[in-house]
């Protein structure tokens, strides 16, 4: 496999204020690559640098071997973008929209597989203001795949959208993987990263916190969480030996821990032979938001 | 290959301007419903023109044309322009291979063929409805004047959109520059009714040295007007250098 991108040292000062802090990433031709922040992490600003939007202050680029700083329509050709806010033309149908876009392509895909890949097949002849939040996305990803790219650019895209939009919008996401385009995906959604991505970076203050396959992030917090209410009568102290301690908050009693088997085993031990019941005693991986969570920060630290 | 997707372009501007109520309404029916009325009103009045007494009927036909040209060049095209820098399809255009060229040509094109549109029904209206004529020899004059008036419009439409700063205030920010140089440059009325200061500054301004360029072959009693047509000329030039200067794809907020 190649680089379909290659960042090293990248940087983006607005004013004085750094939003692209040193950033490093490469991301494989045919790979899904999910981008992660909050608002206000960078996340757009290093995409459009990367679409040659934006010029940078620093650093190398390298966005299918060509420097976009420099790049032209050749380059251009082998990208597809959708834009964080962009909206058709509202009073072009499906059809004329992609057939406009098509004739700025070399070596356009015909628009009617375009039409069924995002699809569309229903809404041809409708016009793009008449189409809902979701499908005018959808029409945005095929203005963005007429051209027949190599990458693609996707910022933000499922945000605003109701539940069965995204998943229609994910299915589409997929049936581009399957066609072995590299996928360049901003998000703030997590499970929309777990879903979709090879692997995922998450971004803060201008910086990579985090890299890997959606596992490999679940795994920098691998421990299992168990999670009880105390039994009434019970002090938290008299709970038997565990590898890490128990907290306690509100009545509920919380352990985090490497060694889940070793932990119930004696916790169930002991609960059987005083003969009490653990009320609401779960046990559960921290899902991908909750690393999510820990890794970009909260919300008030990251507003720009 | 180039000439194919300018074919594409206009083809989609043009079919997008058709469906758009508003500006089919005020840049091709309001002239026409303007000359209708006038025609009605005051069509019957005596004028005296550059010395010659002429019915003011046959003034206001070309009058008219220079409106149909200048909402055609000037205010659909400077509203177009912002509507689609702001809503971020310039700059989505300028992420495809597409030439930068390509979106500014479309534009002027499809305003072009628009102003060409509404001189033809103008040139047939006063012909069938008021028996207004131009003579055939001055026929090249007057393609000369409306190519000439729709590039000059175009440049300050251009210029005007890169001055406006949203959707919004694109619409009234046009018709602002506008109604009052019709009402100073002899489309509404004659020039020679103005107190002569307002016609002296109006002369100076755009508008009016198109309506007597484009009113010469009604009444070519006088030798053919070259001055207003460099004047024209020269306000394109300057309107085009500000536009390039200030122009911008992408939104004011992006």
């Amino acid at each position: 496999m190649t680089a379909a991108i290659i960042v090293e040292g990248l940087v983006k000062r607005y004013d004085n204020r750094t939003v692209v802090d040193h950033l490093d990433l490469e991301v494989q031709q045919g790979e899904v690559f999910a981008f992660l922040g909050r608002n206000g992490a960078g996340k757009t600003t290093t995409t459009e640098i990367l679409e040659g939007y934006r010029t940078r202050d620093a650093g190398n680029v390298s966005v299918l071997g060509v420097d976009p700083a420099s790049a032209g329509p050749d380059w251009r050709a082998k990208l597809g973008i959708v834009l964080q806010e962009s909206r058709p033309l509202g009073a072009l149908t499906v059809r004329e929209t992609l057939r406009l876009y098509a004739a700025y392509f070399p070596n356009p895909r015909s628009v009617n597989d375009v039409i069924s890949l995002v699809g569309l097949e229903d809404q041809t002849n409708q016009r793009a203001g008449r189409l809902s939040g979701g499908q005018v996305r959808r029409l945005d990803v095929g203005v963005a795949l007429i051209g027949n790219p190599e990458l693609v650019f996707l910022d933000e895209p499922t945000t605003g959208f109701d539940p069965e939009a995204r998943r229609q919008f994910w299915d589409v996401i997929i049936g581009l993987r399957n066609l072995g385009t590299t996928v360049f995906l901003t998000t703030h959604y997590m499970d929309e990263a777990q879903v979709l991505a090879d692997r995922v970076a998450v971004l803060r203050d201008g910086k990579v916190a985090a890299l890997g396959t959606p596992a490999g992030l679940q795994a920098l917090r691998g421990d299992v969480e168990i999670c009880f209410s105390l039994p009434h009568g019970i002090e938290i102290a008299a709970l038997p030996q565990l590898s890490k301690p128990a907290a306690l908050a509100g009545g509920e009693v919380r352990i985090e821990t490497t060694a889940p088997t070793a932990d119930l085993a004696a916790l169930c031990g002991w609960a059987d032979s005083k003969g009490l019941e653990l009320p609401g005693l779960t046990v559960e991986r921290p899902t991908l938001e909750d690393v999510f969570l820990a890794i970009a920060g909260d919300a008030t630290a990251d507003q720009a | 290959m180039k000439l194919h997707m300018l074919a594409e372009q206009v083809r989609a501007d043009l079919l997008a301007f058709s469906r758009r109520p508003e500006t089919l309404f005020f840049t091709v029916f309001l002239p026409v419903i303007f000359l209708v009325l006038f025609e009605a009103i005051f069509g019957a009045q005596k004028v005296m023109s550059n010395g010659v007494e002429l019915s003011q009927s046959t003034l206001q036909v070309p009058a008219f044309m220079a409106m149909g040209v200048i909402s055609a060049s000037f205010v659909a095209l400077a509203i177009t322009v912002v509507n689609r820098r702001e809503t971020g399809i310039f700059k989505r255009v300028r992420g495809t291979p597409a030439p930068a060229w390509l979106l500014i040509a479309g534009q002027v094109v499809t305003s072009l063929l628009i102003a060409i549109l509404m001189v033809i029904v103008m040139l047939l209206l006063g012909r069938l409805a008021y028996g207004v004529t131009v003579e055939p020899r001055h026929i090249p004059w007057l393609v000369l004047v409306v190519l000439v008036g729709a590039a000059v419009f175009s440049c300050l439409g251009m210029m005007l959109a890169a001055l406006t700063p949203s959707s919004e205030a694109a619409p009234p920010l046009a018709n602002v520059v506008v109604l009052p140089l019709y009402f100073i440059s002899g489309v509404f009325v004659p020039v020679e009714s103005l107190p002569s200061w307002l016609g002296t500054i109006a002369s100076w301004l755009p508008v009016a040295p198109f309506v007597k360029a484009i009113t010469w072959p009604y009444s070519p009693a006088t030798p053919t007007p070259w001055e207003p047509l460099i004047l024209l000329v020269l306000w394109g030039a300057i309107a085009l250098a500000i536009a390039s200067w200030r122009f911008r794809w992408t939104p004011r907020r992006g």
